[in-house]
């Protein structure tokens, strides 16, 4: 097994850990790190792939590196805004949840009054 | 701008612009005065203008105008009856305080029905005839009971069912027209070259047969009529309606003889024809009897339109559109006369009471009236066969239905016998009594249907009075055992509808549970990686 | 190939108001911050209006041109450098957003304004600075001629639409943004993965440039199934639409407006863009039908949903799941004449014209529903009686509104229902009219019941909660004015959408 390869693996298998984090654990703060290690195996496929570009004569292929540095600050500020959410989620009830306990199309859904 | 050009647009921008006037509360009030002098540009129009096309627009898309033949003798009395139902309605608003919304509502369906009688292209027409069922049933609405927000529901609801049809059968018709042309004149030689002709045929004639009221989609009529305050109930079921035959005429292609399309239709027609009457004679509130009088007369109309397609007989489109246009001038003056009538005392009845027997058995084919020119000039195209004896007997069923008008009518009258009906009701009222009467003499003659001499032979005469003396009989029998007769709910088939309806309703809720489930997290996440994974198979899998 | 890369990639004249187009709202938004309290509505206003100053130059310098407006970032060629283009559909789109965000703009002058002797309140503060960022980040969508910078705004828009649904800050709609959110982000790893797949094989993400290397093979179906699919959940489409009711429910009218008009626009342009500029030559009939069968089962069940609510505003929303489903009628309809070697003009101006009278129709429907809140202080379908006497430009901004969605001429809605039907019937693919038609039908029941219902008399001796300023009537009006006057392009002497796009649709045909 090479490089590349081992390196694709991980990545699959870090999305795979994400995905079933996301999907199945019904924490706010779970699903979010879930999308975080998905996120992660991403970035490692993609980093694999830049470093594709060597075996090419170069010294690794640059765009790659550039788009990764800027995803992983889109990820970052995503799971900022995640975590701000969750706090404030916290502070409003102190129970942190997603699924609301009435159908959102009967909630008492009325804002109230500005 | 041509003379005929400026006339036209003037037909059409005279509603429209009073509609956008409508916008500035203080014009919606000074309005109701001026609604029976708005169609007063169009009765000019239709008498003056020639049949020159006028176009809005650029090369690559116009909008047409154009006066025709049978849109010219349409316009003309659809005008007169729009004059006289107008006039009807500045004394009607007087009472009422919702002036307003009828106003604007009274507009729109002006605006509506003028421009389909002057639409040249398909999308106007479209167009036009969208903001005349949107209006029409904005007028049933103004009746302001239960009832009439029903009516309306279910007016508005066959009109965009109906409209869905013709959208589809325009858009075909649109796809083989020659150079992208879009003009209705065009149509009716396309469709008969086109390879979907018999598809495109059945939309264009279910979408305009639903507007035009043919059973079994006919439950809307009566339930709009009777619900529609007076004047709005005569010019729906008088020009309104007629706006739907006019587009039948228009689209299907008399020049090639279509037996498989006109003999359906024909059957379908006679059916509605009969129908209309043997419901109508269950009614008893005399709106309801001429609202499945004007179900009977729609269906005959059809049968007409239906046999000259089946014959391929170019000349059965004038015809049938002089009938239309007796119907219209004699329905529209009958709903004033029940208007006339509720305001009329017992002592005044006959000065009221003869003229609207006269129009009602005249509709019934009553000689010397123009119901029985009506007859006449379709005559030739039902033919003395199986087809001429229907043709008779829905003449006896309709003088039926209207001797039963006419005996429901004498028992509406005002509480007090001494009353009599206020000028300004009367008088709209008359003016569409003598044009019920004068108008299709005129127009016979002037249309190159017949002429007067062969009108009058004795054996004519004859052969229109004999239905009315046996009309007469039966009813003596029905008159007797009235009471035995079924009632039968207005709007008859519309009950089944409106339970199938609420069937539908229940399965809502399951549907409304399948839609939260799978709104639930673990479902819509799944739901999401089980697309990415189909769409995939569906990239590879089907190449 | 005719594609000749140095006509291309050369920055076009105007091509500077491209990066105008996308600087001036977040310019505006950071000084807004700065500013901050009762300025940023200024602030805000007066970005918009330079803003569509800015899109209306952009508009003429492609119609001037009659080709694509192009500005390459720092004189970089792509593949390693980033270019920016505007061709006829990203120039109609930036127009219609443009108004329609100026419109959500005068509307919110009166909810968003800052309360007096109140220093700096945080809603309206937010609100204002989050319409920026959602209007640059579209821009940026519309204009981005490269897969990743596209990630990039699209996770901006999604970002600057997050907060937007939880304005109030209560516990529910916190729990409904945070929803969105995950989602969201759930659905732009998808896209991203799809993206970087594609680098790995074709070493660039330019469209053009991935236009011409793309071939039907196994990474390529795998990178357009990953990002479609995250762009669905981005879109909301059915049954992806689990964010959408809910992030409406607890809304402000104007975020509710921006949410439903506008957001969900952008992924749904990237997925046209994918489909019709990247992928042309790997798309299949098939998965275009897949894409037009979740559209349908959008329209039937969001309609049917939509008129069980009882509450307006979540009706609205409803209508949207439904309304998303039509935007993707257009993907089997294009690709069916596409594979039939015909122009797919019709289909995709079709489709884009939904697009745009809904993003103007659906805007003015909440803002209604939001003047109905106000002065009725609900917004139960079952009660608003008195709000024609009331509010009557607003009712009839929601029957205009509603008669766009129906698709009644001369709507915007209508010539888009005319253009795909036309293409459903030459393509013989007869059942998306029937859908279309039956659509129509539905949205017009739950618009009539609305209707009837604000016409009904008020109660005697009622009082409106709060009284509503004239100006915010008068923009509902005018967006739901513009849907319904929309179809009135026909008489446009210019197939504005195509212009700049005669490449793409050479790769189409071999």
């Amino acid at each position: 097994m090479n490089g590349p390869t081992l390196f694709g693996l991980c990545a699959a298998a870090l999305i795979g850990f994400g995905l079933y984090g996301l999907i199945v654990n019904p924490q706010p703060l779970r699903k979010i790190i879930g999308f975080n290690i998905i996120g992660s195996g991403v970035f490692l496929l993609f980093g694999t792939i830049a470093r594709r570009g060597a075996a090419a004569g170069m010294g690794g292929d640059p765009v790659p590196q550039a788009l990764l540095i800027t995803g992983i600050v889109v990820a970052f500020s995503a799971t900022a805004l995640a975590v701000a959410l969750l706090l404030r989620l916290f502070d409003e009830g102190g129970v942190v949840t997603l699924v609301s306990e009435a159908s959102p199309t009967e909630a008492k859904a009325d804002p109230p009054d500005a | 701008m041509t003379t005929s050009g400026l006339l036209i647009a003037t037909a059409i921008g005279t509603p429209f612009a009073m509609l956008l006037a409508c916008l500035i509360p203080a014009f919606r009030k000074r309005m109701p005065p001026l609604l029976g002098l708005a169609p007063i540009p169009a009765l000019a129009a239709a008498l003056l203008a020639d049949d020159t096309l006028l176009m809005f627009g650029n090369a690559q898309f116009k909008l047409a105008f154009a006066m025709d033949k049978p849109g010219t003798m349409l316009l003309t009395v659809a005008a007169i009856l729009w004059i006289a139902s107008g006039f009807y309605a500045t004394t009607w608003l007087r009472n009422t305080g919702h002036a307003g919304s009828f106003v604007v509502c009274w507009l729109m369906t002006l605006t509506g029905c003028v421009g389909v009688f002057l639409a040249a292209d398909l999308l106007g027409f479209y167009f036009l005839l969208a903001v005349l069922s949107v209006g029409a049933s904005g007028l049933v609405l103004q009746g302001g009971t239960s009832k009439a927000l029903r009516a309306s529901a279910v007016y508005l609801g066959v009109a965009l069912l109906a409209e869905a049809f013709l959208l589809a059968g325009l858009v075909m018709l649109a796809w083989v027209m020659p150079h992208g042309s879009l003009l209705i004149r065009d149509a009716a030689a396309a469709i008969s070259t086109s390879p979907w002709r018999d598809l495109t045929l059945a939309l264009l004639v279910v979408g305009l047969g639903m507007k035009a009221g043919l059973v079994p989609l006919h439950f809307w009529m009566p339930l709009a009529y009777d619900a529609a305050p007076m004047p709005a109930s005569a010019v729906m079921s008088g020009a309104v309606v007629k706006a739907s035959a006019l587009a039948l005429i228009r689209f299907l292609p008399f020049d090639a003889a279509l037996p498989e399309f006109g003999l359906p239709l024909a059957a379908i027609g006679f059916f509605g024809a009969f129908y209309g009457v043997v419901i109508g004679l269950t009614q008893s509130k005399p709106k309801l009897i001429l609202a499945y009088s004007s179900v009977s007369q729609m269906g005959f109309l059809v049968a007409v339109i239906g046999m000259g397609l089946a014959v391929g007989d170019s000349g059965s489109a004038l015809a049938a559109c002089f009938y239309a246009a007796h119907h219209l001038l004699a329905k529209g003056a009958l709903f004033l006369a029940v208007g006339v009538f509720a305001t009329t005392g017992r002592h005044r009845l006959w000065l009221v009471l003869l003229p609207a027997a006269v129009l009602a058995l005249g509709i019934g084919g009553l000689p010397l009236t123009g119901g029985a020119m009506a007859k006449l000039a379709v005559k030739p195209i039902m033919g003395d066969g199986f087809v001429g004896l229907l043709a008779n007997l829905s003449a006896i069923g309709t003088t039926m239905l209207m001797l039963h008008f006419i005996s429901r009518l004498v028992t509406s009258t005002a509480s007090i016998p001494s009353t009599s009906a206020p000028v300004c009701l009367a008088s709209p009222w008359l003016l569409m009594f003598i044009a019920a009467i004068a108008l299709p003499w005129t127009l016979y003659p002037m249309t190159g249907i017949g002429i007067w001499s062969y009108a009058l032979q004795p054996e004519i005469l004859w052969a229109a009075s004999w239905p009315i003396l046996i009309g007469i009989m039966p009813m003596f029998v029905l008159w007797r055992w009235r009471k035995a007769l079924p009632q039968m709910p207005e709007g008859d088939l519309i009950v089944i509808g409106e339970r199938a309806l609420r069937k539908v309703i229940t399965w809502g809720d399951g549907l409304e549970w399948a839609e939260g489930w799978l709104r639930r997290w673990p479902v819509a996440t799944m739901m999401l990686l089980a697309l990415a994974v189909f769409f995939g198979e569906t990239l590879i899998g089907w190449r | 190939m005719p594609h000749s890369l140095s006509a291309q990639d050369v920055t076009t004249p105007g091509g500077l108001l491209l990066v105008l187009a996308i600087l001036i709202p977040f310019i505006g938004m950071l000084i807004g911050f700065v500013f901050g309290g009762g300025k940023a509505m200024r602030v805000a206003l007066a970005t918009l209006a330079v803003g569509l100053a800015i899109v209306i130059a952009i508009a003429k310098a492609l119609v001037q041109s009659g080709d694509a407006v192009i500005y390459i970032l720092g004189g970089w060629m792509p593949p390693l450098g980033v270019a920016l283009r505007a061709d006829g559909l990203s120039v109609v789109m930036l127009l219609a957003i443009a108004v329609v965000i100026c419109g959500i703009g005068v509307y919110a002058r009166a909810d968003f304004g800052s309360p007096s002797g109140v220093k700096e309140a945080r809603a309206p503060l937010t609100f204002w600075l989050l319409l920026l960022a959602v209007w640059g980040s579209l821009n940026l969508v519309f204009v981005s001629g490269d897969l990743f910078t596209l990630y990039v705004a699209l996770e901006l828009l999604t970002f600057a639409a997050v907060p937007l649904v939880s304005l109030d800050g209560r516990s529910e709609t916190v729990r409904s943004a945070l929803r969105y959110l995950l989602y969201a982000l759930l659905g732009s790893v998808l896209y991203l993965l799809g993206a970087v797949l594609l680098y790995g094989v074709y070493g660039t993400l330019d469209i053009p440039l991935l236009a011409m290397r793309v071939r039907p093979e196994p990474v390529a179906w795998a990178a357009l199934a990953l990002m479609i699919s995250g762009l669905l959940a981005k879109t909301a489409l059915f049954p992806l639409h689990l964010w959408l009711p809910p992030a409406h429910a607890g809304a402000p009218a104007a975020a509710s407006a921006v949410l439903s008009g506008l957001v969900i626009k952008g992924s749904w342009f990237l997925a046209v863009r994918l489909w019709f500029d990247v992928f042309a030559g790997v798309v299949t009939l098939p998965s275009a039908q897949t894409l037009g069968t979740l559209g349908a089962a959008a329209i039937l069940v969001g309609n049917v949903v939509a008129l069980r609510q009882t509450r307006l505003k979540l009706l609205i929303a409803y209508s949207t799941v439904a309304q998303i489903g039509y935007l993707f009628l257009m993907f089997p309809l294009a690709t069916g004449l596409s594979s039939a070697g015909l122009d797919s003009a019709v289909a995709v101006n079709g489709g884009m014209l939904q697009a745009i009278s809904h993003a103007m129709a659906k805007a003015a429907m909440f803002m209604a529903a939001g003047l109905i809140y106000t002065t009725l202080g609900h917004d139960r379908v079952a009660d608003l009686r008195g709000m024609t006497s009331t509010l009557p430009m607003t009712v009839l901004a929601f029957a205009l509104a509603g008669a766009s969605l129906i698709g009644l001429p001369p709507s915007g809605g209508f010539l888009a229902k005319w253009l795909l039907i036309s293409a459903a019937i030459t393509t013989l693919q007869w059942w998306w009219a029937l859908l279309m038609l039956v659509g129509g039908l539905l949205t017009s029941v739950y618009v009539f019941i609305v209707v009837v219902r604000s016409l009904a008399p008020a109660h005697d001796g009622w009082k409106p909660k709060l009284p509503v300023p004239r100006y915010q009537q008068a923009a509902v009006l005018a967006l739901a004015l513009c849907s319904f006057l929309l179809g009135a392009a026909v008489l446009c002497p210019l197939d504005v959408m195509q212009i700049g796009r005669t490449v793409s649709r050479n790769t189409l045909l071999p």
